[in-house]
């Protein structure tokens, strides 16, 4: 290490040393134990088949005389009987999917707007935010005659029902990340004299990406909630797993009603994946927490 | 004895320095009996006049809380005043904050380039002016990184090159390196001084370090606790080019004392 003095002129002598660079932060950590990695989700997994034949075979009078399910199939009969109706179950998945990815396309679009129009005066905030609140705290249910009433019982209903229910954390989280700029961020705005439209599109929208993200990746879970609740409920048009769901559980087929059962919860899955991709391209090169290896 | 203090080499020996003498022309930054009362009453300045001319590094030292950085935000008008006039010409500041201040998702350059980009400069005229900045804080080679992936040190360097590249009359530091390690600081400190030789621009300076105060500045001025005063004024006779080594420098060291013994009787 040498202490050179400060020369004048362009270059810097002192520059940046090593001793500066050492103390930067690295990206990554150690890298992860692989093994504990895989080894996790894979004991989990075990523990869970467990739990299903344990109850498969624990409830009396699950099985009839053949050998059959009647009220859950044990984890290897869940399959069965399946391939007959595939189908129509992928069909419906079909229609699951576009409902879900609709709805949450809507509900991203519409909460954001909320987000921003609230984020811009406080008045706006505070006459908006209890509403939403108090959106998110009425069972869907109640809401079902009103939705009849204005839009039928068909694909869009189920579209509105997807939006009802996906909409409240995107919202939230887009407003938290809108507020969250720190206030020497907002100061040296202030001081170039930014207009409202700068501040927003170079500060407060990239600011609020991370906490966006993972308002839409909770949101995209509950968007294929929304599309098979709807499902229930709105039965004009194609049928989609939802009523499969209950179609089968009424016809007294649980093999069938559990593979669209699971289906349902890989489409979750998918959503919140690819949400979780997507939010690692986009923000996972600056934002401090952000893990490359999380989903 | 404090109050009064001046010491009159300061502006010869600049001279010789081929500095234009600090203390001539117009000032750039001029507060004239300017306070602050806060909405609930509190008194955080109280009849502040002194005023920076071009070429002039004037430093604020006082107790924590004593409305030091409240300095700063009437200079920008970040605040208004309540009381006195405080002038300075507000198309030319440059604003470094205590801390960089750097937006997370945006690389170095393009953190750099901001302020130009806020103003209207073209792309071809920021990549210009940011690459002055970029050789004048010695951050070359690191354009392309995000601030996480940058030391404090280096996170401050930008800060720094963001503010010179519209290359403002009069600069407001908020006690920039108030957060880094000692020879961080002290390296920023004689970089610091380098870039005020080079852009010769009027500079208000807020810190906690006398030390830093003193081997930065042409003056300090040392505040009294709540509400805020000047009670004493030192000038810094020491000539620009500054060398590292003036920190163990016998006068260094006594004026030192000095604008500490004015500061233990402003939290008296």
């Amino acid at each position: 290490m040498t202490v050179t003095d400060p020369v004048p002129g362009a270059h810097s002598a002192v520059g940046v040393s090593a001793s500066e660079l050492a103390d930067a932060p690295v990206n990554a950590g150690p890298k992860r134990h692989q093994v504990v990695d895989l080894l996790g989700p894979f004991v989990v997994f075990i523990v869970f088949i467990g739990v299903w034949y344990a109850l498969a075979y624990g409830i009396d009078g699950n099985f009839a005389p053949n050998g059959k399910p009647l009220l859950i199939p044990a984890p290897h009969q869940t399959f069965s009987g399946v391939g007959s109706v595939f189908g129509k179950i992928w069909s419906s998945t079909q229609i699951s999917f576009w409902t879900a990815l609709l709805g949450l396309a809507i509900a991203i679009v519409l909460g954001v707007g909320l987000a921003i129009a609230m984020s811009q005066a406080r008045w706006v905030e505070r006459a908006l935010y209890p509403y939403l609140v108090a959106l998110q705290a009425v069972p869907i249910l109640a809401m079902i005659p009103l939705i009849i009433a204005i839009s039928g019982a068909n694909f869009r209903s189920r579209v509105i029902t997807t939006v009802l229910i996906s909409i409240f954390p995107i919202v939230s989280n887009t407003l938290f990340g809108l507020l969250s700029a720190e206030r020497n961020q907002h100061d040296l705005f202030t001081l170039n004299s930014a207009t409202r439209w700068t501040r927003l599109s170079k500060l407060q929208l990239p600011a609020a990406m991370p906490a966006m993200f993972t308002g839409f990746r909770i949101s995209a879970g509950l968007s294929v909630i929304g599309a098979v609740v709807g499902d229930f409920f709105f039965a004009k048009g194609n049928p989609g797993l939802g009523r499969r769901i209950n179609d089968y559980f009424l016809n007294n087929q649980p093999s069938r009603m559990t593979t669209c059962a699971i289906i349902a919860a890989l489409l979750g899955i998918l959503f919140f994946v690819t949400f979780g991709w997507i939010s690692n391209i986009a923000v996972g090169h600056w934002h401090e927490s952000s893990r490359k290896d999380a989903i | 004895m404090l109050g009064g203090m001046m010491l009159s080499t300061g502006s010869a020996e600049s001279r010789l320095a081929g500095l234009p003498a600090p203390g001539v022309g117009l000032p750039a930054l001029t507060f004239d009996r300017v306070g602050m009362t806060f909405p609930d009453g509190t008194e955080a300045l109280q009849d502040i006049s002194f005023d920076v001319k071009p070429g002039e590094f004037v430093t604020v030292v006082g107790p924590s809380g004593c409305g030091k950085s409240t300095l700063l935000r009437i200079a920008s008008d970040l605040t208004p005043n309540t009381n006195g006039t405080c002038s300075i010409d507000r198309s030319s500041i440059g604003y470094v904050f205590q801390d960089a201040t750097l937006l997370q998702w945006r690389t170095v350059r393009s953190n750099i380039e901001l302020l130009a980009e806020l103003h209207g400069h073209g792309a071809a005229a920021r990549k210009q002016l940011s690459d002055e900045a970029i050789d004048l804080v010695g951050l070359r080679g690191h354009e392309s990184k995000y601030p996480k992936q940058l030391s404090g040190g280096m996170k401050m360097r930008a800060s720094l090159a963001r503010s010179l590249v519209l290359k403002p009359k009069v600069f407001l530091f908020d006690e920039p390196f108030g957060a880094l390690d000692e020879i961080t600081r002290e390296r920023l400190n004689d970089e610091l001084l380098r870039l005020f030789q080079i852009e010769r621009f009027a500079a208000l300076f807020i810190t906690h370090s006398i030390y830093e105060a003193v081997f930065l500045s042409t003056r300090v001025l040392v505040m009294s606790a709540r509400p805020g005063k000047i009670i004493a004024e030192f000038k810094v006779p020491f000539a620009y080019p500054r060398d590292h080594d003036l920190r163990f420098d016998p006068e260094f060291t006594k004026l030192c004392g000095e604008v500490s013994h004015a500061l233990r009787e402003a939290h008296a």
